[in-house]
């Protein structure tokens, strides 16, 4: 498998499905917008491939955690946007606090060990 | 549960949701582009990635890989026309072993709501009988209420009709027969409730199709036509459609209503007396209920029984429950026939599958580059394997489907050949389809997995595995080629050793007295007079009398007692002191029955040596009531011919037995000639009567011809499966020379003997085949003890039977060897290594 379609390796695993999950809690984006966004609030830290983001939201899609709705682009071009359905936000809180208890576990065995 | 409507949302519309996700990364990729960002990404690639989130790209693979199994078969039409005619003969047997069973057993009989027909049997821990009295059914019929009706048949002797030669089968059914089966007519009228439900109605037959086609060559105006069946007049009133099913296979000739029974019987007492005759009962459920409240409401009603006959019904009897709605009821006697059959069949299908795993990893040799090729451009192994083994499956399901064709095919020719009713039909149904479907991939996992898994692992130069398949193949043969060497065996000894008893001058008359009400009293004068009469008759030597019939006709009765830790079948006969003279049969030692007497007994050598073995067995007590044993006879088998452990006791008969005896008659030549005369003394005794006349020579002919028969099947078998292990062999041999082709001319070129070559070709296929003759022989002991009884005789381990099977099979593998390692030997080396 080449290099560029894998997630980029400082990305834990699962860690996509959550961040697409909160960036679109606070509306609907579409495919390259949630990309964009989440580059950019990593302060270009973390870049989302092609590779990795549409299968992501296509088994989203499946989970029933987002809907796909038709809209118009910035640049005048019919596209999907996904938006959070309520199984989404559900998840999102689980995954948050999951991810909140596992990064602070995480943290106490690297202050104390 | 929505993720699954959404799974399958996707599969329906996936065109659709494949263009938006074209269409949405075509968009990603605009605006990255804008950004001056490039991706070098395959876009299909990306897509396809995406898509697998819903869990069906499987199918596009497995699409991909049955297009790409249909090419390569497409292009090696030898390997595929092979595989595939292999598979058929070794699924064609098995599917037509399970039509077969399904037809009988599993199919429902065309007849009005199937599934509600039950079989009514009288039943107890000890006494089990199909016959209940007509007197019991009345009874139950007007009682039961978990049974919406209930019917019955009363089978009986042959009837003359007219002045034929031939008698006709018959059978009386209660008026409501046809009507609950929903019968219809071909012509005229069936018996009816309304019309036939009376002794004193005008007498009527119906007759069925077979017969009417037979006998009357289909003329319809038989219909209203008055026809004698044992001298009584009688009218035709209908014919009974081929289209139509009754319970006994449609075996029988003709129908009379069960009510007119004594009309054609006269003096029988079948209908009225609770202990002589009986009829097979069966009914229909009630909606909704089950065979289990039946059977209970059934139980109360047999205890009700009891008070009013109380010597007739057994300790805790009840009435057994069987679905009646089938051709057949699955017995476990009949259960233990198909497992031996089914065993069999298995073996060919061994043989066949171990035969085709041995072709494809000879292919799987050919393939080695294209497959190599395909792991370097980055194919993963599991891929390759699931491609290779999709080809097997697309193999397997061909040659099932074609040896479908070729059992329904030869089933159609069969029963063309045989009259059979126009309902009886192997058109394969669910079951059977499911079953071809199940053995297919059965097969294919039997001969494809393991070249697959070898290809795929790239590891195909193992010997062993081709080994293993050729020892099977051997030993597969092995077991069938050893069962039917046995039977072959069988039939000799049946046709050439001394049977323990003479037959070929023997003539068997069956007077039915007790069918006709004759009193013990009667029926001794009756046999009194036909002795005196038969005895004048030039050529006859001597006449007995025995309860039990022998040879063609008759009922068998038997007793199993456990004997040493086994069940043995003891056959008792009540008989004069005639019988040991008439039937040939040696008194070896002691002294024989006298006229009447009671509490005395004779048994058989067999049955002396198994009770008391290594003693005396004058003077011993035999049996519940103690019998004294005055005699030891020669074994003579007559009733159980082909049990080997079949065991006689003989009884003097007693003047209670008078109605039911049987005369056998001695004569000095040939009988043949001497039945009709017989037929008129017996006619003028008493023209009530339609005796039996039979040579027991014929029917010791029809045991023979039921053995021959077995033998000539399982010698099929057996031959196909040696000539399909034989094909096997010559291939992988041819195919093993071939590889060395080089290494033989190098040898010959510097100089080695063609013996010294051919022993090295030749020297990995001796351990299998011996193996393979070795653990056949021995997996056939070991099991052999299930087919003593139909040995005829001949032990299980029958030397002569093993050595013939195993010599066939050597005779067959040597030639299969020999014959393509020849060619090792005509190598010219300067060519061979030439073409290098």
């Amino acid at each position: 498998m080449p290099m560029s379609l894998m997630p980029k390796p400082d990305m834990p695993p699962g860690a996509l499905t959550l961040l697409i999950l909160r960036v679109l809690q606070s509306g609907s984006l579409h495919g390259y917008a949630i990309a964009q966004r989440i580059h950019i609030l990593s302060s270009e830290v973390l870049a989302v491939e092609e590779g990795s983001l549409y299968p992501a939201l296509q088994k989203m899609l499946l989970k029933g955690w987002v809907s796909g709705e038709w809209g118009i682009s910035e640049t005048n071009r019919k596209v999907r946007f996904y938006r959070l359905t309520p199984a989404g936000r559900k998840q999102l809180q689980a995954e948050l606090s999951n991810y909140d208890r596992v990064t602070e576990a995480i943290q106490a065995v690297l202050r104390t060990a | 549960m929505g993720e699954l409507f959404r799974r399958l949302r996707y599969l329906l519309f996936h065109r659709r949701f494949d263009r938006e996700l074209e269409n949405e990364m075509e968009f990603h990729r605009e605006m990255a582009a804008r950004q001056g960002r490039r991706n070098f990404g395959n876009t299909l690639r990306l897509r396809e990635q995406s898509r697998e989130a819903w869990g069906w790209t499987w199918i596009d693979r497995l699409l991909q890989d049955l297009r790409y199994a249909a090419r390569i078969l497409w292009r090696s039409p030898g390997f595929a026309a092979t595989a595939v005619g292999v598979l058929t003969l070794g699924i064609g047997v098995c599917v037509t072993g399970f039509s077969l069973l399904n037809f009988l057993v599993f199919r429902f009989l065309p007849v009005r709501d199937p599934a509600a027909l039950v079989r009514l049997q009288r039943d107890s821990l000890e006494i089990h009988t199909s016959e209940t009295p007509y007197q019991s059914f009345l009874f139950y019929q007007a009682h039961a209420k978990t049974l919406s009706a209930m019917f019955a048949t009363m089978g009986s002797p042959a009837m003359e009709l007219d002045d034929d030669l031939k008698p006709v089968s018959i059978d009386f059914v209660t008026a409501n027969y046809f009507s609950e089966l929903g019968a219809i007519a071909a012509t005229g009228r069936l018996i009816d409730p309304h019309r036939d439900d009376s002794a004193d109605a005008v007498p009527v037959v119906v007759l069925n199709y077979m017969f009417w086609q037979q006998r009357f060559s289909g003329d319809p105006s038989v219909i209203g036509r008055v026809i004698r069946l044992n001298k009584k007049p009688v009218t035709v009133i209908g014919i009974l459609s081929n289209f139509s099913a009754t319970l006994d296979g449609n075996n029988t000739d003709v129908y009379l209503p069960i009510k007119q029974q004594s009309y054609f019987i006269e003096g029988s007492r079948a209908l009225t007396d609770v202990f002589s005759g009986g009829v097979g009962m069966w009914g229909r459920l009630a909606r909704g209920v089950t065979a289990k409240s039946a059977g209970e409401e059934l139980l109360a009603l047999t205890n009700d029984l009891r008070k009013l006959y109380p010597k007739l019904i057994w300790d805790k009897e009840y009435i057994h429950i069987d679905p009646g709605g089938h051709p057949a009821i699955l017995q476990p006697e009949m259960l233990r026939a198909f497992a031996l059959i089914a065993a069999l069949l298995l073996l060919i299908f061994i043989v066949a599958c171990a035969n085709l795993g041995g072709l494809m990893m000879a292919r799987s040799i050919a393939r080695e580059h294209e497959i190599s090729i395909r792991i370097a451009i980055g194919a993963n192994r599991k891929r390759i394997f699931r491609q290779l083994f999709t080809e097997s499956l697309v193999l397997a399901l061909l040659g099932a489907f074609s040896g479908l064709t070729l059992s329904y095919m030869g089933l159609r020719i069969i029963s063309a050949m045989n009259p059979t009713p126009a309902w009886v039909s192997f058109a394969p149904d669910w079951r059977v389809l499911l079953f071809v479907v199940g053995i297919a991939v059965m097969a294919a996992i039997f001969f494809g997995l393991a070249p697959a898994l070898q290809i795929a692992r790239q590891r195909q130069r193992k010997t062993m595995v081709r080994q293993i398949l050729v020892g099977a193949q051997i030993a597969a043969s092995c077991v069938l080629l050893i069962v039917s060497s046995l039977l072959v065996h069988a039939v000799l000894h049946m046709m050439h050793a001394d049977p323990g008893f003479g037959y070929e001058q023997v003539i068997g008359i069956s007077p039915g007295l007790d069918g006709h009400g004759y009193t013990p009293q009667a029926a001794q004068n009756y046999l009194d007079t036909l002795r005196g009469r038969l005895l004048g008759l030039p050529g006859v030597k001597s006449v007995a009398l025995s309860k039990i019939s022998l040879l063609g006709n008759g009922y068998t009765a038997y007793m199993t007692e456990e004997i040493g830790g086994h069940p043995v079948n003891i056959y008792p006969n009540w008989v004069d002191t005639e019988f040991f003279k008439t039937m040939g049969i040696p008194l070896l030692r002691g002294r024989d029955l006298r006229p009447g007497e009671t509490h005395a007994v004779i048994v058989s050598d067999s049955l002396a040596r198994r009770l008391w073995p290594g003693q005396e067995a004058l003077g011993q007590k035999f049996g519940d009531q103690k019998d004294l044993v005055v005699g030891v006879a020669g074994n003579a088998r007559i009733k159980a011919l082909n049990d080997g452990d079949a065991v006689e006791a003989y009884w003097a008969m007693q003047p209670s037995d008078m109605a039911s005896m049987t005369l056998l008659v001695k004569t000095a030549g040939a009988p043949d000639e001497l039945p009709p005369m017989m037929k008129s003394i017996a006619e003028t005794l008493d023209p009530k009567l339609f005796p039996y006349i039979w040579l027991l020579k014929s029917g010791f002919r029809e045991f023979t011809k039921i053995l021959e028969n077995t033998a000539v099947g399982v010698s099929v078998l057996g031959m196909v499966a040696v000539l399909l292990a034989g094909v096997g062999i010559i291939g992988l041999v041819a195919y093993s020379v071939s590889q060395r082709t080089k290494e033989i001319a190098i040898r010959l070129a510097l100089g080695a003997k063609p013996m010294h070559v051919l022993t090295v070709v030749l020297r990995q296929f001796l351990v299998p085949v011996l193996a393979g003759a070795v653990v056949g022989a021995i997996a056939t002991a070991g099991v052999s003890q299930f087919l003593r009884k139909i040995l005829f005789g001949i032990s299980n381990l029958d030397p002569a039977g093993y050595a013939g099977g195993i010599l066939v099979l050597i005779a067959i593998a040597a030639a299969a060897t020999l014959l393509p390692a020849r060619r090792a030997l005509r190598v010219d080396p300067m060519s061979a290594l030439h073409e290098e």
